[in-house]
């Protein structure tokens, strides 16, 4: 049995980042934007929702929808990050998957359906699925290699992810740093602006006023009067905080689909 | 993050994004690229260590169990150190668990890199001794099909020769040899492959059904299909054991003496390398026995491939001499 208190510090961080994420929301206040408000806040949504469910996984207390319920969430947001990788392919080709940040958030978004529709509960646990059982009591998840396949996966993203929030070029949605916005004039806004981890280009505009803003994705680059460009990517905004609750969150994905298998 | 820029939002900018998005990442160089591997690894033994089976008294037995047919002063230490551990389990596990998940993460931060590799040496070659019994070599039962010299000392090679440093001046025909140089690089290379022949020649090994029984018995536990695969193979080798050694101790001399091979020649011989690593993985090792719900690391196989993309033949890669390499990564190299 694997000791309960090693189960809640993971509760704990995930919970972290579902405070962090849903900061994140109020702050960058996607409802406000005319145009995509999903493509704004799909990011920090997914972690929101993401970090609760594997709080209630790990301490069955912190359970707050049935797995029923999480496995519909998760399929929707499955489908919803496939089709934004294939729209980030559609741009950047097959460095969507390792440059991109849609790809890793549909494997996280794959990681929990596979948790929430693969376990059993252990023998005697009733039908309260991996989270009735509890961590500790080791629900088992069915197609074991699945689970060591994604495990495998969110590894790697997460040691991808450090490695370029640490690396000596890292900007973008790897940034430090604030993200730059414009400050004046016309210019090209998009995901990253708002909510900083979708910032994967930046965009200096010609002319007259030539700001430089960040765009995750050609299609989601438009154009925006500096009035309703939102707050530059400080504090809770900035890319990094993002990266960092993927980080978290990749390890703690990858500790529970191994434990459960 | 590039800079582009952009002529109003015409379709113009797209192509431009795109090749804004492809610079997006800052592309680590390939000695990088392997010691991320390496830390991907590292990440996972620390999961794998959180797994129930290893706060179980399954875990201390288990490392009991490598004292045996060591000598007294190999196994003494051993013994000692898996009652320590049957003794404190919980905290013991979860502080080795802690390590590995934060040597992996070391790595892969560029600022601890090499603070995170000198750990790795250190706590592997403790391992090494303490919970493989020195890969159980000196036992005399041992086969490179089943994870000889013991996987974990194959971490502390790949750190010291992933090492963030370049000798200066020098040139460097592949990635293994930045830190250590050449000659050394080769002789590891050397000493490590003619071992895993000589330890598939040993009597155990030629045994006409010792390779039969050695892949049949990693089915308990596994996966019906992976198990059936196992049997498959096993099958395939029945009373064929010392046909089998030979087979394999010569083509592990190929590989051991591949590096001093002329680069073409060499890259053959890395191939052969990483699909005997392949093979072993699969069905010596059945994937470290992951899937069974005790394995503390994914076994010799995916190390040994990782060790022989380190040797694969580049472009010569010349040190500036004025620079040293900064953690974790080649910018000291330049590609000639």
């Amino acid at each position: 049995m694997i000791p309960s208190w090693i189960l809640d510090i993971f509760a704990a961080i995930m919970l972290v980042v579902a405070a962090v994420s849903a900061a994140r929301l109020v702050a960058a206040r996607p409802w406000q934007h005319r145009t995509r408000p999903a493509a704004l806040a799909d990011i920090d949504v997914a972690h929101l929702l993401m970090a609760i469910a594997m709080a209630g996984q790990l301490v069955p207390g912190l359970q707050t929808l049935p797995d029923g319920a999480w496995q519909v969430i998760f399929a929707v947001m499955t489908v919803w990050f496939g089709y934004r990788v294939v729209r980030d392919a559609q741009v950047s080709g097959v460095r969507a998957l390792a440059g991109g940040h849609c790809a890793p958030h549909l494997i996280h978004a794959g990681a929990m359906l596979y948790m929430f529709a693969a376990v059993s509960a252990p023998a005697g646990h009733g039908s309260g699925g991996m989270g009735g059982g509890g961590m500790s009591g080791m629900g088992t998840l069915s197609l074991p290699f699945l689970a060591f396949l994604f495990a495998l996966v969110l590894v790697g993203y997460s040691i991808w992810d450090l490695d370029q929030l640490s690396g000596p070029g890292a900007s973008g949605h790897y940034s430090l740093a604030a993200a730059r916005m414009a400050p004046t004039g016309p210019v090209l806004a998009g995901v990253g602006a708002a909510a900083g981890p979708g910032a994967t280009a930046s965009v200096a505009v010609a002319g007259p006023v030539s700001p430089t803003v960040v765009a995750e994705t050609a299609e989601e680059a438009r154009v925006v009067p500096p009035a309703s460009a939102p707050a530059d990517g400080t504090g809770v905004l900035a890319p990094w905080v993002a990266t960092s609750c993927r980080i978290a969150m990749g390890v703690t994905m990858a500790f529970m689909l191994i434990i459960m298998i | 993050m590039s800079e582009i820029a952009a002529a109003g939002a015409s379709p113009a900018w797209r192509s431009r994004l795109r090749a804004g998005t492809e610079t997006a990442c800052a592309a680590p160089d390939a000695r990088r690229l392997l010691q991320l591997a390496l830390a991907g690894i590292w990440l996972l033994d620390g999961v794998l260590q959180y797994q129930a089976f290893m706060f179980s008294k399954g875990f201390s037995d288990m490392l009991a169990g490598t004292a045996s047919g060591n000598p007294r002063v190999v196994a003494s230490p051993i013994t000692w150190d898996a009652t320590l551990v049957q003794h404190h389990l919980v905290l013991l596990n979860a502080i080795f668990a802690t390590i590995q998940l934060l040597i992996g993460i070391g790595i892969a931060w560029r600022p601890t890199v090499r603070v995170a590799l000198a750990a790795s040496i250190a706590w592997s070659l403790g391992v090494w001794w303490f919970g493989e019994g020195l890969g159980m070599v000196l036992t005399g039962d041992v086969s490179p099909v089943n994870g000889a010299p013991g996987a974990v000392i194959l971490y502390a090679l790949l750190a010291v020769l992933l090492w963030p440093a370049d000798r200066p001046g020098r040139l460097a025909p592949f990635v293994a040899a930045r830190a250590v140089g050449a000659p050394v690089a080769r002789a590891l290379w050397l000493v490590l492959w003619l071992s895993l022949a000589y330890f598939a020649l040993l009597p155990g090994n030629r045994a006409p059904q010792a390779l039969h029984d050695m892949i049949a018995g990693m089915t308990d536990g596994e996966p019906g299909w992976l198990a059936a695969l196992d049997r498959g193979a096993a099958s395939l080798v029945a009373h064929q054991g010392l046909a089998a050694s030979i087979v394999l101790a010569a083509a592990l001399v190929i590989v051991a003496a591949g590096v001093y091979l002329p680069a073409p020649a060499a890259r053959g011989t890395l191939v052969l390398a990483i699909v005997i690593a392949a093979l072993i993985w699969v069905f010596g090792e059945a994937f470290g026995e992951i899937m069974t719900g005790g394995a503390t690391d994914p076994n010799s196989g995916p190390l040994l491939a990782l060790l022989a993309l380190a040797y694969w033949p580049a472009r010569a890669m010349t040190m500036a001499p004025a620079r040293t390499a900064p953690a974790g990564a080649g910018e000291g190299m330049a590609v000639s």
